[in-house]
Order: C-alpha cells, then structure tokens, then sequence
C-alpha cells in the first residue's frame, strides 16, 4: 500500500496557499487575533496578580495583625478600628513579644484628629505606635528620622508625618524638621516625612509614639492593635494558635467565639488576592480563547469555500490516483499551516501589545510562557479541528462527480 | 492467455426514484493488450458510464470487470485509486491540468501518488514531455501554452505512470479541427509504438480513425468489429 508521505502534502499546501497569499492572510487573521489577545489579556491578568502580590507584600514581610473586637471575618488589608473599643493590653503585648517565633511586635491605635500648622488646618489620621513600626509594615521616613525607644519611654510629644500630611501643610521644598503642628490642640514637633506609599490613609497618617497618643489623644491605656512580625512565613499559622490561647488565658474567655480579638495574617491574605486575580485571569483568557474560536470558525469557512472551488482539481487529483486520506491530508495540512502561521504571528503581537500596555499604557502585563505554549497548541488544533471537516468533505467527494463540476 | 480488458455480463443501473435506468446492460466486451479501439455512441447512450468503469472511477452494478485477469468490480475505493494510478492513464476532452502548476508539475502528478520519489519524478516527467514534443515548455503554465499543447501535456501526464491503457474521453472535442488531427495522429503514433488505447467519442468519423469500433446504444453492444468494415 503505498501512500505519500507527510512532505509531500507539506509541498502541495504550502504551494497552494502561496497561491493565494490575500486570502491566507485574511484566513489567519483570525487566529492571529485571537492568539494576540490571548496572550496580551493572560498577561495582563498576570500582572495584575503580581502587583496585588507584591503590593501585599509590600505590608510588611511575614505580617500578623491581632486587632481588637470580636472576629466578624470578611475584612482585608485594613479595618477601620476607630470606633472599636480597644482591648488589647500592655500585657497582652509583653506576652506576645516573649514568644520565640516572633521577632519584634509593636503596638497601634489610631485617630482622626484636627492638626494646625501656622495658619492652615487639616485633619489626617493620628497613629500611635512603637519605634518598630517601620521594620514591620516596611514603611520608613524618607527625611528625617522615626522616633526612637527612648522618645517613646519619655512620652515626647514629637510626630512622624505622612507625604500628604507634608504637602497639605508645607509644600514641597519646605524643611518641616524642627516644626511645630498641632494635634487636637497639643504640640508636636515633626521630625520626619514618611516615604509615599500611594494609598491616602498611608500618606495622611501622622506618626507619634504611642505613649504620647494615649496621653493627649486617646486617653486610652488599651491598643487598637498589635503588629507582629513572625520569625517565618511557614510557621505563621503555628504563632497564630499560639497568640490566640495565651490571648485567651489572658483575657480569660473560654473559647474563640468569646473572644474580644481575632488574628489576621499575609497568608491568608495573600491566598485569598492570589484566587480572585487567578479567576480573573481566567475570565480574560476565556474572552480571548471566544475569538480563538471565531477565528477557527473563519478557518472553516475558508476551507469549505475552497473545496467547492478546487472540486475539479480534487477530481482530477482522484482520477489520477489520489486516496481519500491523501486529499485529507492536503487540506488539513493546509488548514493547519495557516492557523500555525496565524498563531506564530498573533504570538508576536500579543506580547508587543504586552510590553506596549506596560511600556505606554502604565499596565502591569507579564508574558507567561505557558500561555504563549497554549496559544500556540491551541492554534494547531484550531487548524485541525475547524480544517477537518471541510478536508473531510473533499476526501468524500465522488471522482465521477468531481471531475464533471464547472 | 486472458485478454487485457474483459467484461463479463456487465450491467451499471442507477436508481432513479422508482425508475431502475439501465446505463449499460450485460455488456460483453473484451479488449486486447495493443489495439486502438474506439467506443461511439451518442450521448445517454451508456458510453460515458462504461468509460468510467473501464477507468475504475466507477464499480458495475452486476457481472464482472477483469483487467488484466484480476476482477476488479468489486474493489474498495481506495483499492480502485491504486488500480487507476498503476494501470490508467487518463486524457480529458477539457485537459484537466492542474491551473498553477507548470507542465513538468502537471505531469509529475500521478507519480506522487505512486510514492515514487522527487527526483525521479522529476526526470521521468521531463522525458514524457520530450516524447510528446514539449521538451522546452516544461516549466509554462497552463495558461501559456495553447490547446493543442495542453492536451499533449496531459497525454504526457497519462503516460507518465507507465499504465497499460490510455483511456481517452472525446480528447479532440475542446480542440480546432487542425489540431484535433494532430492529436489523432500522435494517438496513432503512440499506439504503433505499443500502447494500448480506448478512446471515448460521439463523433463517427474520429471513431472510424481507430483499429476497433465499438458502437454503444441504449446501454447495449450494436457493433463491435474493424474500423475500416464499420458502415456508419
């Protein structure tokens, strides 16, 4: 039995589409655009994920928050713990600071509070907090200086202000350190500007030890919260069930539902950020794989108009010797070859459009090579999914009729 | 020793609604290695059909079809793609040359199909062409040779798979009465050189060229005999 082999239908596709160059291109066009959009919008869904990644990240490196308040759930990167009696104690913080899985731990309770400086008032968020702060939210001053153990042991009525807090009051190129602002009616002398972190409540918060907000401000001796930075991200669910019984003892309440407290940490955080970006990278490569497919669908058109054009020549390759199987490898090969070359393209563009979206459009886009992979199988079997049936109704085609066809 | 072609009680019907029409009925018919024989016959006369089956493009309905001894009536299809490559050479009143593709191309298509190998295919294609007097068309197109050309072409095609038989359908009938004559006399040409040739016409005096008259009508054999004793 013999049969031609794989390159000799190669040959004969490749000269018939050369042929028809206008209408290969047209007929790769959809598949070139659907393995473009693909590619750029998985990229995009990607580098959505990598910047919520690396924006939580950017909390602070293996972060546990213990807030005041029973455990309601549903709240993320930051709760509005102003109207939230406080509960957590000096003890409770010395506790925490003994565990051997915890690096350091520092206290936080915040205010909204009115703050004058010459004769331009404002309010911004009181935040009162240990020298740790920076280390462990990773968010430092970007003049000047935070303030130190010994600021806090004095109760100095010195304060931290965030980038807006500095704008709003002193305008760029003005020296605020060594200034006096008011806060709720107190001096305070700033002795820094934090770095500018791009959320409002970061850049308007006012830093100032903790022992001067519990004095002048609140008139508190309970923190809003405690952050404490574990030893590692592995064993942060461990130093969880630890802080929460000790927390419990403490407290003495006899289980979590009683509690007046509950634990938050980045892992958590982070598994939960990383499954809605995943499920919305999967909904714009979906609305990019419908395209893929209408773009088969044009495939297909094209074939069967093809078929019925090239009747005589099929009649006339089957007169001659021609088997089914080998006009069905013609123009399958012939499909396949277009969606290849639309998919090799479209694979080109999708990824300029990529950088182009991060380079002009400000978007966050990372190329995954597994989606270029998948764009790329995907266009193969495309060709032969949606070339197979118009090769399949040519390998059919009776040699008698075929040849009489004008 | 067994004829070359030999139809045993042949019959094709085709169903036609309740109507069984009976294209060729019980043919008996068997032709020689190396005679030149023509079938003639108006149209609807059955000829077309058992040109096909001659061709193995067609099965019959009923009897038997032996060429070269073997049955072949009852192939599958691809089996009788194999017998037509291996043993037919085809030549078409309208050419049927493929519109892209050069001469040499055109004539190399059958020996794809055969499995033989690219550059023998190449050099076999460009002997046929000499044979047939193209020798220096070999790489125009279709469109760049005249009718006359084209059909020679596709008589080097037909001839490029070494067949036992040129079946020829109406191969002058697309052609000018100066060039159907010289198609006629390089069919005779060809045939005094040992190949064996039907040739499928309407016209009465192109049959009458031939060695062997066949005359077909109403899907039944009325004449078979010389051309020269044949009275039209």
């Amino acid at each position: 039995m013999k049969r031609i082999n794989a390159r000799e239908s190669l040959v004969m596709s490749l000269r018939s589409i050369a042929s028809n160059k206008v209408r290969a291109f047209l007929t790769a066009l959809g598949v070139m655009i659907g393995v473009a959009a693909v590619i750029a919008l998985v990229a995009l869904g990607n580098g959505a994920q990598v910047s919520v990644q690396e924006s939580l990240q950017s909390l602070g490196s293996n972060l546990l928050i213990v807030y005041s308040g029973a455990p309601k759930g549903g709240s993320l990167v930051r709760r509005n713990t102003s109207n939230i009696e406080p509960t957590l104690t000096e003890e409770d913080l010395e506790m925490i600071r003994s565990i051997p899985l915890v690096i350091q731990a520092t206290p936080e309770s915040t205010a909204t509070v009115q703050v004058k400086y010459s004769n331009l008032n404002t309010t911004a968020t009181a935040i009162g907090t240990g020298p740790e702060y920076p280390e462990i939210r990773n968010f430092s001053p970007i003049y000047g200086s935070f303030f130190t153990q010994a600021e806090l042991d004095t109760r100095k009525t010195v304060a931290v202000i965030g980038a807006q807090v500095y704008k709003d009051l002193f305008g760029e190129g003005v020296d605020p350190v060594g200034q006096k602002i008011r806060l709720d009616g107190i001096n305070f002398t700033v002795i820094g500007i934090m770095e500018e972190k791009g959320d409002s409540t970061s850049d308007s918060s006012i830093f100032i030890p903790i022992t001067a907000y519990q004095r002048y401000i609140s008139g508190e001796k309970e923190y809003a919260l405690v952050n404490v930075q574990a030893a590692e991200l592995d064993s942060m669910r461990d130093l969880q069930y630890v802080i929460e019984d000790e927390l419990l003892a403490l407290h003495r309440l006899p289980s979590l539902d009683m509690a007046d407290f509950y634990l938050a940490n980045q892992l958590d955080l982070l598994s939960t950020v990383q499954g809605v970006t995943e499920t919305f990278t999967l909904l714009l490569g979906s609305i990019a794989a419908i395209s893929l497919v209408v773009g088969g669908i044009g495939i297909m058109n094209i074939m069967l108009v093809s078929v019925t054009e090239r009747t005589r020549e099929i009649g006339v390759r089957m007169a001659l010797g021609a088997k089914g199987r080998d006009i069905l490898g013609q123009f399958i090969t012939e499909a396949i070859i277009i969606s290849l070359l639309g998919g090799l393209v479209g694979i080109g563009l999708g990824v300029a459009a990529s950088w182009a979206a991060t380079r002009f459009g400000g978007m966050a886009a990372v190329v995954s090579v597994d989606s270029i992979f998948l764009a790329f199988g995907f266009s193969v079997i495309t060709g032969l999914f949606f070339g197979g049936y118009p090769a399949y109704r040519a390998s059919r085609l009776d040699p008698i009729e075929a040849l009489r066809y004008e | 020793m067994s004829s070359m072609i030999e139809l045993l009680k042949l019959s094709r019907h085709y169903q036609m609604g309740p109507t069984t029409v009976k294209a060729i009925d019980l043919i008996d018919l068997s032709i020689e290695e190396g005679e030149f024989v023509s079938i003639v016959g108006p149209s609807g006369s059955g000829k077309s059909t058992l040109m096909n089956i001659i061709g193995c493009l067609d099965s019959p309905s009923d009897g038997a079809y032996l060429l070269d001894g073997k049955d072949v009536s009852n192939l599958s299809k691809n089996e009788l793609a194999e017998t037509r490559n291996r043993s037919i050479g085809f030549v078409f009143q309208s050419f049927n040359l493929l519109p892209r593709q050069s001469a040499r191309e055109n004539v190399e298509l059958p020996m794809i199909y055969a499995g033989i190998s690219p550059k023998e295919r190449r050099q076999r294609a460009v002997e046929m062409l000499e044979r047939v007097g193209l020798g220096d068309r070999s790489d125009h197109v279709p469109n760049e040779l005249s009718g006359g050309q084209r059909q020679r072409v596709a008589i080097a095609r037909a001839l490029a798979g070494q067949p036992r038989l040129i079946l020829a359908d109406e191969p002058t009938g697309a052609l000018d009465s100066k060039t159907g004559v010289e198609i006629m006399e390089f069919f005779r040409q060809l045939n005094d050189s040992g190949v064996s040739l039907i040739m499928v016409t309407h016209d009465n005096e192109l049959a009458a060229q031939a060695n062997r008259v066949v005359q077909i009508k109403d899907g039944k054999v009325l004449w078979d005999g010389k051309a020269e004793e044949w009275v039209q």
